[in-house]
């Protein structure tokens, strides 16, 4: 035996097994790519790689049972009992010998599939002297993963003075960070996938600073924290990008909302928004129809049975049209057409002898021109809202065809279509309509996880393709949206202490689970927040297109568009 | 009250609405540009901050009376309600309108 072609771990196993033989093995098993033997009569084998010249002919060693995979290489891996290692080892032409290693499923695979690890090393960009700005649940100012780089937060939730941008809420710094806490974890784990530093589970931009807001979920508030950020960053001289990984369906799905607005407002040079699609992908939440001219349309939608307390549907149409609106009861109660209404109060209650109808029907939206009206219902007296099949009646007076757009709002996301007015598509809402911002669609690199107890968790997603639960686009003006695709299954991230996680979704005493595009967002808010380090100028058209470039769709090619993909998953290698 | 200045969310939450001087509405106000000094002052004293002659919309809290007297200023051009969004974490299916 030529003992110096041997690896040492190699060399130790082969010690341990010429002493005392198979048995000795066993600790060696995991780490150094030996076989169990399937049998009493085979021996146990061992998977190497071998070093040689490349165009070494190595063919004759296949006599004495050493399965030698490739005939050409300068490194190759071969299949041989652990007893003919000393043969191998003699082979003049091999250089070195080293065992292979039996790995385990490592948790932090997303990093890998965007090819983050290698741009990382290629470029060495950390978020350095970026600022991210977490709009969110807040953040575990105690977390490891980020110590020493918040550098304030923002509660809009507790009572106080507030701050320029918004006159409420309370503003930390330092050691008062502590007193605003994340109870619900959300935007501990948003911030550790963005920015996180930690061996296993690093996040995207491991030594940008953050910006932290406990945000109350008002669309106006979440308006002012994002001047907030802003501002913040400017008087740092500091780039910043936003993560939102919140949104809503109660806007006109077209960008002219006013937290969208606001968005394309703010955004500018070094000032990024990204936010997350939507997670509705499997959710008929949405019905469209065509409403011939003169013609009248009905669309169908589900009540559950003793659930709901109120309804609302949210719809929109071009001004091209003119609509008369009307609601059909379970039980085949109906109110009357409500025509358009330009002056006064433009609602009407209806009293149903099943339910409480309420119409809205007001004059074009300024912000966009369209004509957009607003159905609530509720149950007579203190009754839930009556289950079964609904019906929205439309009635065209206009000289003109009419798409009706509707999204039904509620508080579970129970009500949906059903029937003819179905439309898997035109799901991505405020503020992810927002044009300036880039928004993120889910991709699922992981269906199964270990948790706490060891109990191997699943989630019945598809392996390496877009999420079905994310939502699809594009806009409801047919603007392309999502932008791109980034991980958001089965994320293990920083849990915050003050988060009760539930156990399944726990990894260990401070790293959780969760999945939805509120995961797949802040790792492009990472991406952006290096592409920012390198180049503080970039503004949002240039970061859009540069994401776009360096992202695709499985088989289709680069720049090729997606309702559900968006332009494809991010792949950082050329970027 | 000038309901054409409204959308139509607000106005039905308007229509809920049972204490007048409750400041409880959470809204966009637009505003005609440049913003002058006596429509900054009255946004101010509304509790509403970073008033600037810059800026064309503006978010505060306010009463349904407030609502009113604001709806029927030359100088703001709308009012639009606070959407109350959500999570976008699986499982995060709790939210209100």
């Amino acid at each position: 035996m030529i003992y110096e072609k041997l690896s040492p771990g190699l060399l130790l196993a082969w010690d341990d097994f010429q002493r005392e033989g198979e048995l000795a093995l066993i600790t060696h098993r995991r780490s150094l790519g030996i076989l169990p033997p399937k049998s009493v009569i085979k021996p146990t084998k061992s998977v190497v790689f071998i070093y040689c010249e490349p165009d070494t002919n190595l063919s004759h060693l296949s006599q004495y049972g050493i399965e030698i995979n490739q005939s050409f290489g300068g490194i190759r891996t071969a299949f041989l009992p652990l007893d003919r290692l000393e043969i191998l080892a003699e082979e003049t032409a091999i250089q070195r010998i080293k065992p292979s290693r039996k790995l385990k499923i490592k948790m932090d695979v997303a990093p890998q599939v965007m090819k983050l690890p290698s741009f990382v090393n290629r470029t060495g960009l950390t978020g350095k002297g970026v600022v991210i700005g977490i709009i969110d649940t807040g953040i575990d100012a105690k977390h490891p993963a980020f110590a020493g780089r918040i550098l304030r937060i923002w509660d809009q939730t507790l009572p106080g003075p507030g701050v320029n941008e918004g006159l409420y809420g309370a503003e930390f710094t330092g050691e008062q960070l502590c007193i605003s806490q994340d109870m619900e974890g959300h935007g501990t784990h948003v911030a550790g996938i963005a920015a996180g530093a930690d061996a296993v589970y690093s996040g995207v931009a491991p030594e940008a600073e953050l910006v932290i807001i406990k945000s109350d979920l008002q669309d106006a508030h979440i308006a002012d924290a994002i001047r907030y950020v802003f501002r913040v960053a400017g008087e740092l001289g500091r780039p910043a990008v936003v993560n939102l990984s919140v949104g809503g369906h109660a806007d006109a799905h077209d960008g002219s909302d006013s937290l969208s607005q606001i968005i394309n407002a703010e955004s500018g040079v070094g000032k990024i928004v990204c936010c997350a699609a939507g997670n509705e992908g499997n959710d008929n939440i949405h019905g469209q129809a065509n409403i011939p001219s003169g013609r009248s349309r009905g669309m169908r939608f589900n009540v559950p049975l003793n659930q709901m307390g109120m309804v609302w549907l949210n719809a929109w149409y071009q001004n091209s049209g003119q609509l008369e609106v009307s609601v059909r009861s379970p039980n085949d109660f109906v109110t009357p057409y409500q025509k358009i209404m330009t002056s006064g109060n433009p609602s009407q209650s209806y009293d149903l002898p099943d339910s409480q109808v309420e119409l809205v029907t007001p004059d074009r939206d300024p912000s966009n021109g369209d004509y957009h009206f607003f159905v609530q219902i509720r149950g007579r007296g203190r009754s839930l809202v009556q289950g079964g099949i609904w019906q929205l009646r439309v009635r065209n007076t206009s000289t003109s065809d009419t798409r009706l757009d509707v999204w039904t709002l509620d508080d579970t996301l129970s009500v949906y279509f059903t029937g003819k007015s179905v439309k898997d598509a035109v799901k991505i809402g405020s503020p992810a309509c927002a044009s300036s911002a880039v928004t993120v669609a889910a991709y699922t690199t992981k269906v199964k996880y270990e948790d706490i107890d060891r109990q191997v968790r699943e989630m019945g997603l598809e392996l390496n393709t877009i999420s079905e639960f994310s939502s699809e686009g594009p806009l409801r003006n047919n603007a392309q949206k999502p932008d791109i695709a980034a991980p958001g299954a089965m994320i293990v991230s920083a849990l915050s202490s003050n988060f009760n996680s539930d156990r399944s979704m726990t990894i260990n005493s401070q790293f959780v689970a969760m999945s939805g595009t509120s995961m797949a967002a802040p790792f492009v808010t990472g991406l952006i927040a290096l592409l920012l380090q390198r180049d503080p100028n970039l503004d949002p058209t240039t970061v859009k297109e540069l994401l776009r470039q360096n992202s695709s769709i499985p088989g289709k090619p680069t720049g090729t568009f997606d309702h559900k993909w968006g332009f494809g998953l991010i792949n950082t290698d050329k970027l | 009250m000038n309901y054409q200045k409204l959308d139509a969310s607000l106005v039905l939450a308007l229509n809920e609405v049972l204490e007048p001087d409750l400041v409880s509405l959470v809204v966009f106000v637009y505003t005609e540009q440049p913003l002058s000094n006596v429509a900054a002052a009255v946004l101010r004293n509304l509790g509403v901050g970073g008033v600037s002659s810059e800026k064309d919309v503006f978010t505060a809290t306010l009463s349904l009376a407030q609502i009113a007297h604001l709806s029927d200023q030359p100088w703001v051009k709308l009012i639009k309600r606070s959407q109350h969004l959500r999570f976008l974490n699986l499982g995060s299916d709790i939210h209100h309108y």
